[in-house]
């Protein structure tokens, strides 16, 4: 039976031959799931929800601002996003039309969260295989995991500075000691997912080692590892903050307290619009990075609903 | 049918099982199993479920060792997965690789290989289980029967001397697990490979043997070793008819039921 091809690019007319192929083929069509069909919803509707709540945040904060004792503090929404665009933007195109504070705060702060994040990554993603390949270590520095992992990092600050002294390297530290933990957790879990057939099968067929490594135990823990860096990648910003609110000559938490010390309310409620946007844009990126790197983990997932 | 038993049985033994034994703590699994599967030929190990089935099969691909007796594979003891072996999984979607497309399946194993030879070698075995246009799918974009397709063209491509399959088709629904069957029968005769399946699947060991291995129950021993002459090529309709099928599969049923009381219940 196997002797006869059935053209199959085309879209799939049912045979009337009883062969299980022809069952088989109309099997094979990737499922047509998108989440639009499961929702239900056309896209207007959903924009237009999308937009209710955002819109009612705005209100209230509005509104806040108004009123005789919070508006002391609170400034109203225009004057604060004003105060973003002559901060944080520019009209100069040399400088990609973005002003002095993005330069001197901004791009400080998000380069030490990315280094603090990537240093988390490679060390989470490392320790973490080889703690999961090997129960014997697992065994040995579990123990020292949980411990670490429950330590509330901020407390450690101080000895960072210690050791660090008081430029980037303390606050780099601090942000990579605080995030690598879902990381590393995630990857022994994943390196524990792949399945012993699975394990089995590069055995039998006498996969060398290095490919194990980079074609099974990598991709195989590849979804865990992502859920654990996203987040990492939450955590990576509040321990940006954290990290600048002492002993700081610049960044984004840096700015707050200096804000909020020169009762600076317009300038204070700019950085948190800041830190909204930089929230959003390391999810969005993430999000891209994730659905390229693990689009088969959804196709299979999705299947198996 | 002719019975031979396992010490007599013809010369050209691609494998010999000598008083393999096995047990896990005071858990004796195998008692003791000594067979000869023939070169170029299909043979089928069929037992009750939980006789030890697939702990022989691991033992055979040295993916375990045994507690006493020896493994020995064209001559040579077996200590870790020898050259030359193949295997099929019975659990097809956890035995494939879900991250690479069908095509990266089946070259996984030959990735050493030079890429002219290795690109060649995935056609033909991607051509031989009747999967080609599909090369391009997700296993988990495919039917189970045509992931076990791929399982196959994966150990083919991998040019094993041995192949192995682990209830290979317990998975899968029955109209397809015929397709396999046939299919597999088709490739064994063409290649010329030698091909130990595992079942508790009685038809299906009588259809597909040359040789059949009947366990008993555990702690296991050989209860018969079972040599079908059956005409070939067979055929689902034909050979199942064929008076001899019946009574051979007659004969196998007889020997499970009388070593395994539990298994009829």
């Amino acid at each position: 039976m196997t002797t006869q091809q059935h053209s199959t690019d085309q879209p799939h007319v049912p045979l009337s031959a009883p062969e299980s192929e022809a069952v088989e083929e109309r099997d094979a069509q990737p499922a047509p799931s998108t989440r639009r069909e499961r929702a239900g919803l056309s896209w207007p509707v959903k924009v237009a929800l999308r937009l209710v709540v955002p819109a009612a945040i705005l209100l209230v904060w509005w509104l806040v601002s108004t009123s005789q004792r919070m508006g002391l503090y609170v400034v109203d929404p225009l004057t604060a996003f004003d105060r973003f665009v002559t901060d944080f933007l520019s009209a100069d195109p040399s400088r990609f039309f973005l002003g002095d504070a993005t330069y001197d705060h901004l791009f400080p702060s998000v380069g030490r969260a990315l280094a603090g994040l990537a240093i988390a990554i490679v060390v989470g993603v490392v320790v973490g295989i080889v703690l999961g390949i090997s129960p014997v270590l697992t065994g040995l520095f579990q123990p020292m995991v949980h411990l670490g992992r429950s330590l509330p990092s901020p407390a450690l600050l101080g000895v960072f500075f210690f050791m660090f002294g008081t430029g980037d390297l303390p606050k780099i530290f601090l942000i990579a000691f605080s995030i690598v933990w879902p990381i590393l957790l995630n990857t022994i879990d994943g390196v524990s997912s792949i399945g012993q057939v699975r394990a089995q099968a590069a055995q039998v067929f006498r996969i060398p080692g290095r490919d194990v490594l980079f074609h099974i135990v990598l991709p195989g823990a590849a979804p865990k590892i992502f859920a654990g860096i996203r987040t990492s990648l939450s955590l990576s910003l509040i321990l940006m903050i954290i990290s600048e609110l002492q002993k700081s000559e610049n960044g984004l938490g840096y700015q707050l307290i200096q804000s909020q010390r020169n009762f600076d309310y317009a300038g204070f409620w700019s950085v948190l619009i800041v830190l909204v946007i930089l929230g959003v844009a390391f999810n969005l990126i993430f999000k891209f990075v994730e659905r390229r790197a693990l689009a088969w983990h959804r196709g299979a997932t999705q299947q198996n609903d | 049918m002719t019975e031979t038993s396992a010490a007599t049985a013809g010369t050209s033994a691609e494998l010999l099982l000598d008083a393999v034994s096995k047990s896990y703590g005071d858990n004796l699994a195998v008692r003791s199993i000594s067979a000869e599967v023939p070169a170029s030929k299909i043979s089928v190990i069929v037992g009750p479920s939980g006789c030890g089935k697939s702990t022989l099969l691991r033992i055979i691909s040295g993916l375990d060792n045994p507690t006493s007796g020896q493994v020995r594979f064209e001559g040579d003891p077996v200590d870790g997965v020898p050259e030359g072996l193949a295997m099929v999984f019975q659990d097809y979607s956890r035995s494939l690789y879900p991250w690479m497309r069908v095509d990266k399946n089946v070259e996984f194993p030959i990735k050493h290989l030079p890429a002219k030879e290795r690109a060649e070698r995935v056609r033909f075995a991607i051509e031989e289980v009747g999967l080609t246009h599909k090369e391009k799918l997700y296993p988990w974009q495919m039917s189970g029967g045509m992931q076990q397709r791929v399982a196959i063209a994966r150990a083919l491509a991998s040019h094993p001397k041995l192949l192995l399959m682990d209830e290979p088709y317990a998975s899968v629904d029955a109209q397809t697990r015929a397709d396999l069957e046939d299919l597999l029968m088709r490739i064994q005769a063409e290649l010329g490979i030698t091909v130990l399946v595992v079942t508790h699947d009685i038809d299906e060991s009588v259809y597909l043997a040359d040789r059949i291995i009947v366990l008993s129950s555990p702690p296991s021993v050989v209860a018969e070793v079972i040599d079908v002459d059956l005409p070939r090529p067979r055929d689902h309709i034909a050979t199942k008819t064929d008076q001899r099928f019946v009574e051979i599969r007659s004969h196998v049923t007889r020997l499970l039921r009388s070593k395994e009381p539990a298994a009829t219940a």
